[in-house]
């Protein structure tokens, strides 16, 4: 398929591989992050991690939105699901993540009206089609997803639908990249960037990235060979002493992002003061919810959640594993009690997850053998 | 809703999370704001379009959530910056 099938050109994948290597100092070790759980997938499902120099290590960021999603959050979703004449709808990757007390797809077990969709459209169509029930929509997503959230609303509103909720539990991804960089001890030498929300947000909310922390930052594609090139290009700028925003994903990145989208979000959603993130803490201002101007869409003022925190359960080493401190092989249960079927974190859960990827493509406790 | 018209590919759902995916535009629904969109195989859905509007039948979208975020740039060159 057009915008697929070249980008996975294995001629093209040996040769920038090739350059990666003319690239690397011998000696020197290049630690990268990739930012977006989507990227983490292309990584393994295609082996990109074999055609890099030993020396080139590869972490994962926490940009999976299910696997930052905390205990807490998930336990004032499934109390929501509960409540009498909830339709409650959400993600399929949603149903598995772990609350204090189960998941949703244990609550629709026992009972609760809970559905996958794939997008809040279809959530909309569900509250048409049933109007003598309230259809809550779990909105999850980065500013990639926000946008199609928002849209919904609105239409809903145009439409005078008034059974459709949202649970807004949107955020964004600038906030805790500030925060990895922030915190102690952490090491990186550049960002593989998330790509979809650049497509959103353009490129300058980028720029404090080597403005500020010196580091390279390359949105990315999602294609096998839009990593690679990605990678390539944060090590050409290594190389050269630079530091920098570039767009290796030119094909949809606009350096001022979609502007239609950034309204739709500004007019619907507001910042949250602060938003917990699994493993990582309370961060300021690293999520949305819904405007005053659009509150009769909120679920959370029509059905208030008990909104409390949960610590992560204590074997679990999923925050460590979102800010690269540790591979997913070496969490204490990973691949044992640990495993998409039967999931303790949330990077078990989601196929964009890090464990996940880990566990499903067979890296399982292996270190690299040299190109 | 699953109503066979989508599948989980690849151990990734094609809209949930963050995943985007390339749809091509087959027909508009202008009343409704709509574009039928398909995949590489074949697959249909309707898609949102207020984001990029206006599109033309042919055209290449990327789509998140049933929500278009992007025309695909016509001319793609693996290998050099894309």
């Amino acid at each position: 398929m057009k915008y697929v099938e070249e980008f996975r050109d294995p001629a093209l994948g040996r040769a920038l591989s090739a350059q990666i290597l003319s690239l690397v100092e011998p000696g020197r070790h290049y630690k990268l992050m990739e930012v977006c759980g989507g990227h983490t997938h292309t990584i393994y499902k295609y082996g990109i991690d074999d055609l890099l120099p030993e020396n080139v290590e590869l972490v994962h960021g926490p940009g999976c939105p299910v696997c930052v999603i905390p205990m807490g959050r998930v336990d004032d979703g499934i109390a929501i699901a509960g409540r009498e004449g909830v339709t409650f709808a959400c993600f399929g990757d949603m149903m598995r993540v772990p609350g204090s007390r189960g998941t949703l797809l244990e609550a629709k077990a026992a009972g609760a009206d809970v559905r996958v969709v794939y997008s809040p459209l279809d959530a909309l169509r569900l509250a048409k089609a049933n109007p003598e029930r309230d259809v809550v929509f779990f909105a999850i997503g980065f500013e990639t997803t926000a946008p199609s959230t928002a849209l919904t609303l609105k239409r809903a509103r145009a439409e005078g639908v008034e059974n459709f909720l949202c649970m807004c539990s949107h955020v964004t991804i600038v906030p805790p990249l500030r925060a990895l960089l922030d915190s102690p001890g952490f090491e990186l030498d550049g960002f593989v960037g998330p790509g979809h929300v650049a497509t959103i947000v353009g490129l300058r909310p980028f720029e404090f990235v080597p403005a500020e922390y010196g580091r390279p930052f390359v949105a990315s594609g999602f294609e096998p060979l839009d990593v690679l090139q990605s990678i390539e290009m944060i090590l050409r700028q290594l190389a050269a002493g630079r530091a920098a925003v570039e767009n290796q994903y030119t094909r949809v990145v606009p350096y001022e992002g979609n502007p239609a989208a950034l309204r739709a979000i500004e007019e619907v959603f507001e910042p949250r003061p602060e938003f917990e993130w699994r493993g990582m803490g309370t961060i300021p201002e690293s999520a949305l919810r819904i405007a005053e101007e659009y509150a009769e869409f909120d679920a959370e003022r029509r059905y208030p959640p008990p909104g409390e925190r949960v610590a992560d359960p204590r074997e679990c080493q999923c925050g460590e594993v979102l800010k690269g401190a540790i591979k997913p092989w070496e969490c204490r249960v990973f691949g044992t009690s640990c495993t998409p079927e039967h999931a303790i974190g949330a990077c078990m859960v989601s196929p964009e997850g890090a464990c996940a990827a880990y566990y499903n493509f067979g890296r399982l406790a292996r270190r690299r053998e040299p190109v | 809703m699953i109503d066979g018209s989508h599948d989980c590919e690849d151990g990734t759902c094609i809209t949930c999370g963050d995943v985007a995916v390339p749809l091509r535009v087959v027909s508009l629904d202008g009343e409704r704001g709509l574009a039928l969109c398909e995949d590489g195989a074949g697959r249909r859905e309707a898609v949102e379009i207020a984001l990029v509007a206006p599109v033309a039948p042919g055209e290449q979208l990327l789509v998140h959530a049933g929500t278009a975020i992007a025309k695909m740039d016509p001319k793609p060159r693996p290998g050099a910056p894309a």
